[in-house]
């Protein structure tokens, strides 16, 4: 019963879903520009003390207060120091700090969503009522309070930002779930035999992957952003570091006699906060398939 | 054709019904209301109803795919709805289920391949020869062995279906629950698939429980058919008495109510009254009764049982066969 | 049955997306005579929705577009006609039922502002005039109590009522022409046998002419005069029912015809027609039924056979109209 019909559909090119992906995301240019940047950004990070001009924490008294010439590019800071080197040194703190943050709020909040939408009932009432007390505070203000307990410092700040990403991914995580579970494929496979936790890992969590890709992305730049805010408070790295928000809270003194000082790391962050926010827009657009066709 | 495979005992299934802060009061719905019957070896049977008969739940308990609220699946002497976790898996490898739209029943994320040999991954089935099996399983249902690096969306209905039917035999199933199969195919394809279907049993000995709500389907594939209406089996006999002499009047109604594709029959109907009634209220006595034209007191008071009247395995549940004097008149007439 | 209340000539309707073109209509023509029933038989991708939505001229909102042809209706031609004019047409003269009548209802309003709202609209009368009209259809399409109905939302009623209110609303201001797509695929059989019952007698009482799209033969041979075949976006045979299914001349009719199990008719296999319907990638240049004809000969590779009577006045798409009869 096979025939030459059939044999002429599957003679096309085999469509995998990375081809459509890559097909779909070429066509966005402003987050194809971003992932660019963010991949430049990933270089400097990794190879930052070593292209940086000067040693970015080497005070030389002779040079303070510098603006922009063509020694240092960016300008010196108030003890001399190079802007533009701390800056690319600061990239590994800033995106350290945003990824280990997210990772981890993304990792906890993805199981808390799936055990949550896949078994409901209790379950799904503690997880969820926990996220809610969460979600209840604003996230500079519950950050600030899980710092305000554990006392400051960067890997203290992981562990805030961490948090309160935890509840955005449990909810993503478990409104997908709803719907996967009730898929028929995932019947069809319960049908074969399959166990919960099979069935969790392998279907749901794979059907997941796409949103929670999207919001990592984005919750990369709020991140970056709520761990500059705290360094700037003075709750999160402390001022000999080079991350960009303790930069700038070291330029403040200084904002109407050298704004340079607080001009570039702010740019920094500015520009690196919108390039995971666009990436962010143009992976949903690529890999969701409601904006699909 | 004697050996028993499942045996399907008192089987029920009841939703809602929890009462809540809110709801002191809910509403039990009866989706299937003691249902028993026999699948023999080698056979198929076909079970026919509307929507909201509880033939699919009726599949679904058989699979395990939901917990009965009471009865039985007996197979091979053990009641499969006791074995719950490792042991309830184990046992569900010689049964499996195809459902009615090919389009979702397959994970669109993974390839042929994959799909195909999910079934041994899940069961701790050794790897080696998995290539060899994935291409007999597509030869088996007239696909290629290149088709195995395709995604889903790439097939057509037909050839998704196939690709389902593959999957379910990959664990030589003893028992293929197949729901709705061919509804969502294309005319020309629904005879594709159900030609595969009927050599498929022929060359594997396979079992199939047919689920459709067509009946011209269902009598071209089945041995033994039972007729569902609002949780209950109403008639359960072998293809031929049941399309040739219908006993229960709502098989009549069925039966006459299918459109025939030849211009020049004109046929007599039985235009059924009204609606289905709620399953979350269902009429006292006989379900059926509310819509019957043969409706007598009785059948508004006690249930009737599906029974064996004639005591030539035709099964039907209906007062007009009880002997009484006034289901005797009613049957003269129905005979005029 | 002189008059002819619809023609279609040429109808060619496209979908373009992504820059591909689909010919999903592609040079389709028939007529409908005054108070007869049409029947366009397919399969899905066959082109016979998309037709009745070109009709209806509902493709705006669509990637689709009628690129040819003409259809006319009276003195207008429905494929040129612009929005106000379809706007008087549509519900008026020319309405349509479909096949989930819970997606055509708004969930959010009564039956009877649903009923009455196009009856206002067209026939230009007072509310109460037209809830009186309302009900009085209510009543002529068999549903109970068509009074409290009125004041019901769709959702409190069954499957086989929605596509009663629909019908009601369909036939409130005297159509001549009602599409029927696909009316009763969604509905179990005896509700099915209810609404085809009711389609007859509104048929017989009001003569209006309808256009029965179904892929369901049973459906086709109770309820048609005459039947269309379409294949792969163009029609491949027309005929009187009777003729159809007596003696079907196309290929594809006659697989179609063969691969239907019949009720107390035992075989052992069904007939089927191999291979699936092309997609737009794969469309024979020649005949678009070749790559699954059973008598496919090397001219049909080639060329496209037009749509013709043979001396028999039997009228199909097929070569072997020229090599003599085939059966």
């Amino acid at each position: 019963m096979t025939t030459i019909q059939e044999n002429k559909v599957a003679a096309t090119q085999p469509a995998s879903p990375w081809r459509e992906f890559w097909k779909k995301f070429k066509r966005q240019k402003l987050a194809f520009a971003s992932a660019i940047f963010i991949v430049l950004l990933f270089i400097v990070a990794l190879i930052g003390p070593w292209i940086a001009p000067f040693d970015y924490t080497k005070a030389d008294y002779s040079q303070i207060l510098q603006g922009p010439n063509d020694k240092h590019w960016l300008g010196t800071d108030a003890f001399g120091r190079d802007i533009l080197s701390r800056i690319l040194v600061g990239t590994r703190t800033t995106l350290l700090v945003g990824l280990s943050a997210v990772l981890a709020g993304a990792i906890i909040g993805t199981i808390l969503g799936l055990l949550s939408g896949y078994y409901g009932k209790w379950i799904d009432s503690l997880i969820m009522r926990f996220c809610d007390v969460l979600l209840a505070f604003p996230g500079i203000l519950l950050a600030i309070g899980i710092i305000a307990i554990l006392g400051p410092g960067m890997i203290n700040v992981v562990v805030a930002v961490g948090i309160f990403t935890i509840p955005m991914f449990a909810r993503i995580v478990r409104s997908n779930t709803l719907v996967y579970k009730n898929s028929l494929y995932v019947e069809a496979t319960r049908s074969l035999g399959a166990a919960n936790l099979y069935i969790i890992f392998r279907h749901i969590l794979p059907a997941s992957f796409s949103s929670i890709i999207v919001y990592f992305t984005m919750r990369l730049g709020t991140a970056i952003l709520t761990a500059a805010s705290l360094s700037f408070l003075g709750l999160g790295a402390q001022p000999p570091s080079p991350e960009w928000g303790a930069m700038l809270s070291a330029g403040r003194d200084y904002l109407t006699t050298a704004p340079y000082i607080t001009y570039f790391p702010g740019l920094a962050i500015m520009l690196t906060v919108l390039a995971f926010n666009l990436l962010g827009d143009g992976l949903r657009d690529a890999l969701d398939p409601k904006v699909k066709d | 054709m004697s050996d028993v495979l499942v045996e399907v005992k008192n089987l029920k299934k009841y939703f809602g019904g929890k009462k809540s802060l809110f709801n002191r009061h809910p509403d039990t719905v009866k989706a299937v209301d003691n249902v028993s019957f026999e699948i023999y070896k080698g056979e198929t049977l076909g079970i026919v109803g509307e929507s909201g008969c509880g033939k699919s739940t009726t599949g679904k308990m058989i699979m395990n795919l939901l917990e009965p609220t009471e009865g039985s699946v007996v197979f091979q002497g053990k009641d499969l709805t006791e074995l719950t976790g490792q042991k309830g898996r184990a046992a569900r490898q010689k049964f499996q289920m195809i459902f009615q739209d090919p389009y979702a029943s397959l994970n669109p994320r993974m390839t042929v391949r994959q799909l195909l040999t999910e079934p041994f991954k899940i069961h701790g089935i050794e790897k080696k020869n998995e290539r060899a099996k994935v291409n007999k399983l597509l030869e088996l249902v007239g696909l290629n062995a290149y088709h195995a690096d395709r995604y889903p969306h790439e097939f057509s209905g037909g050839q998704r279906q196939r690709i389902v039917i593959a999957r379910a035999l990959a664990l030589n199933p003893d028992l293929i629950v197949a729901d709705e199969p061919v509804s969502a195919l294309d005319v020309s394809i629904q005879s594709q698939i159900l030609n595969l279907m009927k050599k498929l049993q022929r060359e594997l000995g396979l079992t199939y429980l047919f689920i459709a709500h067509d009946l011209s389907v269902v009598e071209h594939i089945s041995d033994r058919v039972g007729v569902m209406y609002l949780g209950n089996m109403v008639e359960l006999t072998d293809k031929k008495s049941l399309y040739r002499e219908p006993l229960h009047p709502y098989t009549q109604a069925l039966l006459s109510a299918v459109p025939v594709a030849d211009p020049t029959v004109k046929k007599q109907r039985v235009i059924l009254k009204g609606d289905l009634p709620s399953p979350s209220d269902p009429p006292t006595g006989c379900v059926f009764h509310t819509r019957c034209p043969f409706a007598m007191t009785q059948c508004k008071q006690n249930k009737p049982v599906l029974q064996d009247i004639r005591g030539d395995q035709h099964f039907v549940a209906c007062h007009l066969y009880n002997g009484s004097a006034e289901s005797e008149a009613k049957l003269k007439k129905q005979i005029l | 049955m002189a008059e002819k209340v619809l023609d279609v000539v040429d109808l060619e309707t496209h979908f373009i997306s992504d820059g591909k073109v689909v010919k999903a209509v592609d040079g389709v023509s028939f007529h409908l005579y005054k108070g007869e029933t049409l029947g366009i038989v397919g399969e899905s991708g066959s082109g016979k929705s998309v037709t009745s939505l070109s009709v209806m001229q509902l493709l705006r909102n669509t990637p689709g577009k009628i690129v040819g042809g003409t259809i006319q209706f009276g003195t207008l031609d429905i494929a040129h006609a612009s929005d106000k004019q379809m706007r008087k047409i549509r519900g008026n003269q020319i309405s349509m039922i479909f096949q989930e009548p819970m997606t055509s209802l708004n969930p959010v309003y009564k039956i009877g502002r649903q009923l009455t709202e196009g009856i206002i609209l067209h026939k230009n009368v007072s509310k109460k005039e037209a809830t009186q009209r309302a009900q009085q259809m209510l009543e002529k399409v068999g549903i109970p109590r068509a009074k409290q109905i009125l004041n019901e939302y769709p959702h409190q009623l069954s499957g086989g009522m929605r596509q009663r209110v629909m019908i009601a609303m369909a036939m409130a201001c005297d159509p001549e022409i009602l599409i029927a797509d696909e009316p009763t695929t969604a509905l179990d059989v005896t509700i099915q046998a209810q609404i085809l019952e009711l389609m007859n007698e509104l048929r017989e009482t009001s003569q209006t002419s309808i256009l029965m799209i179904t892929h369901d033969l049973g459906v086709v041979a109770e309820m048609c005069d005459r039947v269309v075949v379409m294949y792969a976006g163009q029609i491949v045979e027309e005929a009187p029912i009777e003729a159809l299914f007596a003696q079907p001349k196309h290929p594809y009719t006659q697989g179609l015809l063969a691969s239907i199990p019949k009720l107390g008719e035992e075989v052992e296999e069904l007939t089927s027609i191999s291979g699936t319907v092309p997609t737009p990638e794969t469309m024979p240049s020649g005949c678009r039924f070749e790559p699954r004809c059973p008598y496919a000969m090397a001219r049909c590779k080639e060329q496209n056979p037009v749509l013709k009577a043979d001396e028999d006045g039997r009228v199909y798409r097929c070569w072997l109209q020229e090599e003599g009869s085939h059966e």
